[in-house]
């Protein structure tokens, strides 16, 4: 009977044991993302994607689980931060995915910076996110500099622009995607009519339409907001004829913030509108029909998927990567993410520098909306 | 006409037209404070509601279901939106806050709004989701021009449905038994309640014609707003500034407030930047309290509704 009890005892802690290790062979990852609040689409899109990624992974690489936790942080800074603070004490993640919007991206920066977690981002534009100095931060998201300049070039060089005004929305990401338009178009010899912020509660633009009407040509018009609210001024510019699909001149530029389906959202607008995409469906990529087809397979042949969805899976698959490469928490992740070059997932390939930023931009290109509301890709060299 | 003229008219239309939609949300708000001296912050969900349902109507039963056309579709989406919004302020009313007025608690109530405004803000979230619908007005595709003036369709049928609703609210209020009743019950529910009016029914009414208003707004913001399940709250902090302007539940008030708002919002937009548009309107606000905190028309209470 003591020899069963003993072996029973013996039986019970090397399960514990193997419980434990089994536990050790985990690398956590806490996913913040907007799931509230007027982004909200980007952590529906996000999730969407993520969860593709873990089921094609079956959950785990290299003998490793991948184990995901999901946070709404609202594109908020205040509930980004404490969101961050909860899920660093409960859920003690290696990496965090997010945010999405600059201004809450760059509020849990520090703090995970302060606990030594990997953030990588998949969302923001702030030029300030990988240029404060942060060790642990990486985006594969081009920042607003990398998105302003190709816009400033083809808007000189092919548009033959002359006149710019620009728009977008007051936050970080568009204060900082408008300077990295203005500067450089000013400095090769254009001319900003005018700069127009606006918050992301207004919902009117006829008045900003109206406005820009009155100043005269404009020959084009970047504008960096998200997907809802550029829909509506790109209805109100046609309504006021300042831009092609209304019958105007004005060319409208967009950024890589548009996801895919904007142009069927705004219509006859949408007609003429330039824009830079990373990640287009059509692409001819093995890797990017793979995730088309495979997204399709999951969400519905009716649906295609977007930037957003790219962007998510992309970050699963950067970290499934680290973990192939030998890596098992924040640390080890950092260092294999700072080793990374020319790494294939659907946006393109990640080579991330100094600063944490992806700097191969190879795949972003230009598109033109068409009359039928569908995409020409233009062979504009950057 | 010269540039400056046509684009003061232009402005000076946009503004009315801007201002007709914040009246069509401000409304509601002004006329429950008028009766029940409370503020409805769930009056914001009961628009993205109205937004939602004339969606539904107008895409789904109007031009689907029935093969109406896109524009029929539309006006009839306008009066499920009425109607849906109606049914809703009654079946609340009902559940939350007629039982805990019997208690005679003033602050209960109030901050039952609140709940009532994040159950429907999720409730709507759950069912809808948080991709922001495309609702596309046939009247917002139709664009009038007259030399260099401009208007949609929609803001012409914004203008004329708030004459219509405003005027259609002051004849119920000044010439109907039950609008009588109901200015009876804002100046003195207990005299009332003596006379005869049952003040429970006029205050169950009062949050049903609010909210058939909220909705009915809602169906008109739709084509104009990002809708989403937080769609009301964009413009609802404006209409609780514009109430405040034109005095709390005071009617007249909040219509001239609410075209003065929208007109101020063009001009500034136009001379100062849309960047200002917030800081213009809320220190209008605070200068208002400071200098004449009864709102633009400073009535007696019982001449409010």
């Amino acid at each position: 009977m003591k020899l069963k009890f003993m072996a029973a005892l013996a039986c019970a802690a090397a399960a514990a044991s193997f419980s434990a290790m089994a536990q050790d062979k985990v690398v956590r990852v806490g996913v913040l993302m907007p799931i509230s609040g007027p982004g909200s689409y980007f952590g529906v899109m996000g999730r969407e994607g993520v969860d593709l990624a873990l089921e094609q992974l079956k959950g785990g690489v290299n003998g490793y689980k991948i184990q995901v936790q999901y946070e709404d942080s609202a594109c908020s800074p205040l509930q980004a931060t404490n969101t961050v603070k909860r899920v660093l004490e409960q859920f003690k993640p290696h990496i965090v995915i997010g945010e999405e919007c600059s201004d809450a991206s760059l509020a849990i920066a520090p703090i995970l910076e302060q606990n030594k977690v990997v953030q990588l981002n998949a969302g923001s534009v702030t030029m300030k996110l990988t240029e404060s100095g942060y060790k642990y931060v990486f985006r594969i998201f081009p920042n607003a500099e990398q998105q302003s300049a190709p816009l400033v070039k083809v808007a000189l060089g092919h548009l033959k622009a002359k006149t710019a005004v620009i728009l977008h929305e007051k936050t970080n990401a568009g204060v900082d995607n408008a300077e990295g338009f203005k500067k450089p178009f000013e400095a090769a010899g254009g001319k900003v009519l005018a700069t127009i912020d606006f918050g992301r509660d207004v919902n009117d633009f006829t008045s900003i339409a109206t406005r820009i009407a009155s100043l005269g040509q404009v020959d084009v018009l970047p504008t960096f907001a998200l997907e809802g609210q550029t829909v509506r001024l790109a209805q109100a510019l046609a309504q006021a004829k300042v831009v092609k699909g209304g019958g105007g001149k004005g060319v409208q530029m967009g950024s890589i913030w548009l996801p895919w389906g904007f142009d069927q959202k705004a219509g006859q607008a949408a007609e003429g509108y330039v824009r830079i995409v990373q990640f287009d469906p059509g692409e001819n990529r093995k890797m990017v029909q793979d995730f088309v087809k495979a997204y399709k397979a999951k969400y519905g042949q009716d649906k295609t998927p977007t930037h957003i969805n790219a962007h998510a899976y992309d970050t699963i698959l950067l970290v499934a990567e680290a973990v192939k490469r030998g890596a098992k928490d924040s640390e080890s992740i950092r260092e294999q993410f700072s080793k990374f070059k020319d790494v294939e997932v659907t946006t393109g390939k990640i080579s991330f520098d100094q600063k944490g930023q992806n700097s191969d931009l190879s795949v972003v290109h230009f598109v033109e909306t068409q009359k039928d509301l569908s995409w020409k890709a233009l062979n504009w060299q950057q | 006409m010269s540039d400056l003229a046509a684009l003061i008219a232009q402005q000076s239309i946009n503004g009315v037209y801007l201002g007709c939609l914040y009246v069509m949300v401000a409304l509601g708000l002004t006329l429950i404070y008028g009766v029940l001296n409370q503020i409805n912050f769930a009056h914001a969900d009961f628009v993205t509601v109205g937004a939602f349902t004339a969606f539904f109507a107008a895409t789904r039963l109007g031009t689907k279901m029935l093969g109406l056309p896109d524009a029929a579709g539309y006006l009839l989406s306008l009066f499920f939106a009425l109607g849906i919004g109606a049914l809703l302020g009654l079946a609340i009313n009902a559940a939350v806050f007629a039982p805990l007025r019997e208690r005679g608690d003033e602050l209960r109530p109030l901050i039952a709004t609140i709940g009532v405004s994040v159950l429907l803000e999720n409730a709507q979230l759950a069912l809808f989701g948080p991709i922001p619908y495309q609702f596309d007005s046939p009247f917002a595709r139709e664009t009038i021009r007259f030399g260099r003036i401009f208007f949609t369709g929609q803001s012409v049928l914004v203008v004329v449905v708030s004459a219509l609703a405003i005027g259609a609210l002051y004849a119920f209020m000044r010439f109907s038994f039950w609008g009588k009743a109901l200015r009876a019950v804002a100046q003195d529910r207990e005299t009332a309640g003596l006379m005869g009016i049952n003040p429970g029914l006029l205050i169950g009414l009062t949050i049903v014609i609010a909210s058939a208003l909220a909705g009915m707004a809602g169906a008109l913001l739709g084509p104009v707003i990002v809708l989403t399940p937080f769609a009301g709250a964009s413009v609802v902090v404006k209409a609780f500034a514009i109430v405040i302007i034109g005095g709390f539940g005071n009617v007249q008030g909040t219509i001239i407030a609410g075209i003065l708002v929208g007109i101020i919002e063009a001009f500034t937009v136009q001379y100062l930047g849309s960047g200002l548009i917030d800081l213009v309107v809320f220190v209008l606000l605070l200068a208002m309290l400071v200098v004449r905190p009864t709102g633009l028309i400073a009535e007696r209470k019982e001449e409010n509704v």
